[in-house]
């Protein structure tokens, strides 16, 4: 790929002068923040989109796609993010789904047996252990994956690219995938890993690719660079994995939630439940997703009914009072954005100032909004959290991740509440932003403010976290020490093999 | 997109709009030129031109805002000519009957009238609340029930026997709104409403509120809105603001009587108002004078030329498509050629 463009109507730079190479039979890995064009590059590639300008070369011959399928000819196929499957349909009829003319009989219709033989025999061969009759609906995220590699190799496809193919998967089914991509490189097929994982990336590749901000920063070959290197090129300059933490005794308890339980229909009980938090402290909350982390959230913000107990801030019980009533005491980063946090279509302003514009300083009359104070509000958190924007009245949706991010972290950190609930505050970041969300998190923590902090990262959960609480199947397992326990054992707890209340 | 922009991609998707209208009036073997000369004649060629121009708008005004401020507050409030009817009928009720003094009576029946557009589509927000049934096809229904319902109520109760179609009898005259040249002072009040509602949309906390829901509720109700009570208060407003259209038209308008299909399409005129505006207030009030001068120039255009004023309909719905449709165009088209633009420029300097 030689000077490759893309601008994204209307003015937005993905890819500036890009030229880049991919040799037959490496594992060669692209990282770089979200928003260096990573994706954009791969889809480019995989004939998704068309470059602004810039030529694709296949073996010295120039070729132009306007669509996948052309890509798909010369041997190039994408594994997406999102998954791209049918749910209704069966694993087989999705693997085929587009191709299907190949296989047809008497003239139109599809020979079903045949079908069906041949994904077998490929799932086998590539040792891909999965049922070709269940529908995608009912399999896991890990097979669904698997079903997407395979549609790839049915169309004999001889690069792969994985576009942050990790994000959904635990720690077992990450080493799992990567057997199954390393037996893809014995077979002679090439593979494109896009990710902003360095460990991963480490173990995986043969070359690296750094990208940020749409340039090409270098193609190194993976041999004696540490992490750190990277992240440095990545970011452009020098970052903390690890966070100064000054030691601080814990206050008064702040949050105390007493034996609450919420029963409902649809999912996992929570229950019940008994912890408090204290003035200056966060408490990391670990569990696996779907262990009535969810339900908690729901229940301290008061968007569900308790079944029983009692919440309280600060000594008042908030337990029965409506949401509005209950932000004066918490601050509360939703874990996606996109749905809770934001009102993407909404100016930044707008968003800025949900919340804060029920208090009284952000009125004229009681009834109406104060939008001089507001603008200038706006502003100082623009400056404060450093987000990059055009103007306050930008949309929030032409936002980066991490530019939205920070706009719902700087909205709830200067509420002035006494308690936050953080659920996944640095969720799908790149390393620059989850650093400075971290500095803040902490910042907090030195004022005295009470911090429940949820997350399913690990090294963030140790980094940051003052004491550690583990919940299983709606209850808690585990309150832990962070400095005396070590990963391994927290995931025991997690799983359920442990438990020490 | 600024109010400038807006401004101007209206004007285009009007342009646009008036352009197909003439191929199809030239398809009908008329002459274009005699049918625009006739429209503009007839809504602004003359003082009484202008006059019906704007007691045309009049109630477009309200029933636009009707439309706009709901939805904009993601209340999907279709019922404006059922609420618009409702209006009707209680101020030609309370007009009839009401015995007080005229600097009485008349607030007492806008209100009423109000009051009873408010109460239509808040039985729609009441059903959405406590039966979780969607307003989008309450609302609808309720059109169904309210023309039926007025339908009766001048068939027989109130019938006027003198009348020759089914109508009520004359609302007493002090409590007429119009001039003795017709010109209908309920304008002045839809404008001050349509101010009002500007000052609510756009300063009050609930406008914001209302917005916030509109753009994503549970982000709204996560950050403290009360949005069960704003989504009422919307829909009471809103409906209160298509019955006001409905008391105006009968104190203000020629017959001060209610007569069966009385509102002729005021609600759904309102309805493409809002499309048309994007749901902003003062866009609204604009586009309600320029439909408002269409309605009044279609009359005299069926006059002077053969064409029937029911294409002023047609051309109405021409001019929302393709208003709706350059707004979208642009969009896309404008996005892509500064896209070009830059990459030219980029691609250049390196």
């Amino acid at each position: 790929m030689r000077g490759i463009y893309k601008i994204y109507p209307p003015e937005v730079l993905a890819l500036e002068n890009v030229d880049w190479s991919l040799k037959k039979g490496e594992v060669h890995s692209i990282v770089g923040e979200n928003g260096a064009g990573k994706s954009t590059l791969m889809k480019i590639l995989s004939g998704l989109i068309k470059p602004s300008s810039g030529k694709i070369f296949i073996k010295d011959c120039h070729v132009i796609f306007s669509a996948p399928y052309q890509a798909m000819k010369m041997g190039i196929g994408m594994v997406h993010q999102e998954f791209m499957l049918i749910p209704s349909f069966k694993v087989y009829e999705n693997v085929i789904l587009g191709s299907e003319k190949d296989l047809s009989k008497f003239g139109g219709l599809l020979d079903k047996r045949k079908a069906k033989s041949i994904i077998k025999s490929l799932s086998e061969a590539y040792g891909f252990e999965i049922d070709i009759n269940a529908a995608a609906s009912d399999i896991s995220v890990a097979a669904q994956q698997k079903v997407e590699i395979l549609k790839q190799m049915f169309r004999k496809v001889e690069i792969v690219i994985m576009d942050e193919p990790t994000a959904v998967l635990t720690p077992q089914e990450i080493e799992e995938l990567f057997g199954r991509l390393r037996k893809l490189k014995e077979m002679g097929k090439t593979i494109v890993f896009i990710s902003h994982k360095l460990d991963e990336v480490l173990e995986i590749s043969d070359r690296i690719t750094v990208m940020r901000k749409g340039k090409k920063v270098d193609t190194i070959l993976n041999k004696d660079i540490t992490k750190n290197v990277l992240a440095n090129m990545m970011v452009g300059r020098d970052v903390i994995f690890r966070v100064n933490k000054p030691f601080k005794t814990p206050g008064k308890a702040v949050l105390e939630v007493d034996n609450i339980t919420v029963n409902s229909i649809k999912r996992k009980t929570l229950g019940p439940v008994r912890f408090n938090v204290y003035e200056g402290e966060i408490l990391g909350l670990a569990g696996i997703e779907g262990n009535g982390q969810f339900e908690l959230v729901e229940a301290l913000i008061g968007a569900m009914a308790l079944s029983s107990g009692k919440i309280s801030v600060k000594g008042i019980d908030v337990t029965n009072i409506a949401i509005r009533d209950r932000r004066k005491y918490i601050g509360f980063v939703s874990e996606d954005r996109k749905y809770t946090g934001l009102a993407l279509k909404g100016s930044i302003k707008e968003n800025l100032i949900m919340t804060h514009h029920i208090k009284n300083e952000m009125h004229n009359l009681p009834f109406t909004i104060n939008w001089n104070k507001g603008e200038i509000f706006a502003q100082r958190l623009i400056k404060d959290f450093s987000i990059v924007c055009r103007s306050i009245s930008e949309q929030c949706i032409s936002l980066s991740g991490g530019n939205q991010q920070k706009v719902v972290v700087a909205r709830e950190f200067t509420l002035n509440t006494p308690f936050l609930l953080l659920d996944q505050p640095a969720r799908g970041l790149d390393v620059g932003t989850i650093e400075f969300i971290h500095k803040k998190i902490l910042d907090m923590r030195e004022h005295g403010i009470a911090i429940l902090l949820i997350s399913a990262d690990l090294d963030e959960l140790f980094n940051l976290s003052d004491r550690l609480m583990v919940m299983r199947e709606g209850k808690i397992t585990g309150i832990l020490d962070p400095s005396e326990t070590t990963k391994e054992d927290l995931g025991a707890y997690m799983l359920g093999v442990k438990e020490n209340v | 997109m600024s109010r400038f922009r807006k401004f101007i991609v209206g004007i285009l998707g009007l342009i646009v709009g008036l352009i197909l209208s003439i191929l199809i009036v030239k398809m009908q073997g008329k002459s274009p030129l005699e049918v625009y000369k006739a429209l503009f004649g007839y809504s602004l060629g003359s003082l009484l031109s202008i006059i019906s121009t704007l007691n045309a708008a009049t109630p477009l005004i309200l029933t636009g805002l009707s439309a706009a401020m709901a939805w904009d507050a993601g209340a999907i409030n279709l019922g404006q000519p059922g609420q618009f009817l409702i209006g009707a009928i209680t101020a030609a009720l309370l007009g009839i009957y009401l015995p007080f003094p005229v600097w009485i009576s008349i607030p007492l029946i806008l209100i009423g009238a109000a009051a009873a557009g408010a109460l239509w589509s808040g039985l729609a927000a009441f059903f959405r609340q406590k039966y979780n049934m969607d307003e989008f096809v309450s609302t609808l229904m309720l059109n169904f029930i309210a023309e039926y319902f007025t339908t009766y109520l001048v068939t027989y109760p109130f019938l006027d026997p003198k009348a020759y179609v089914a109508s009520t009898t004359a609302i007493r005259k002090a409590f007429t709104l119009a001039t003795p040249d017709q010109f209908n002072k309920g304008i002045y009040l839809a404008v001050l409403v349509a101010i009002f509602t500007w000052w609510i949309v756009k300063r009050w906390g609930i406008g914001y509120e209302w917005h916030m829901i509109g753009l994503n509720q549970r982000f709204a109700a996560v950050g403290g809105c009360k949005t069960e009570r704003d989504y009422s208060l919307a829909m009471l407003y809103s409906g209160a603001l298509s019955g006001l259209a409905g008391g105006i038209l009968i104190l203000g308008g020629t017959q001060h009587r209610f007569m069966k299909g009385i509102g002729g399409n005021f609600g759904w005129d309102g309805v493409m108002l809002a499309m048309i505006a994007n749901n902003d207030v003062i866009m609204t009030v604009i586009f309600a004078f320029f439909f408002g001068a269409l309605k009044a120039g279609g009359i005299g255009m069926e006059f002077d030329t053969s064409v029937p004023s029911e294409f002023i309909l047609v051309i109405e719905a021409i001019i929302v498509i393709s208003v709706v449709a350059t707004r979208a165009t642009i969009d896309l088209y404008g996005g892509k050629l500064k896209a070009l633009v830059k990459t030219r420029r980029v691609v250049k300097n390196s």
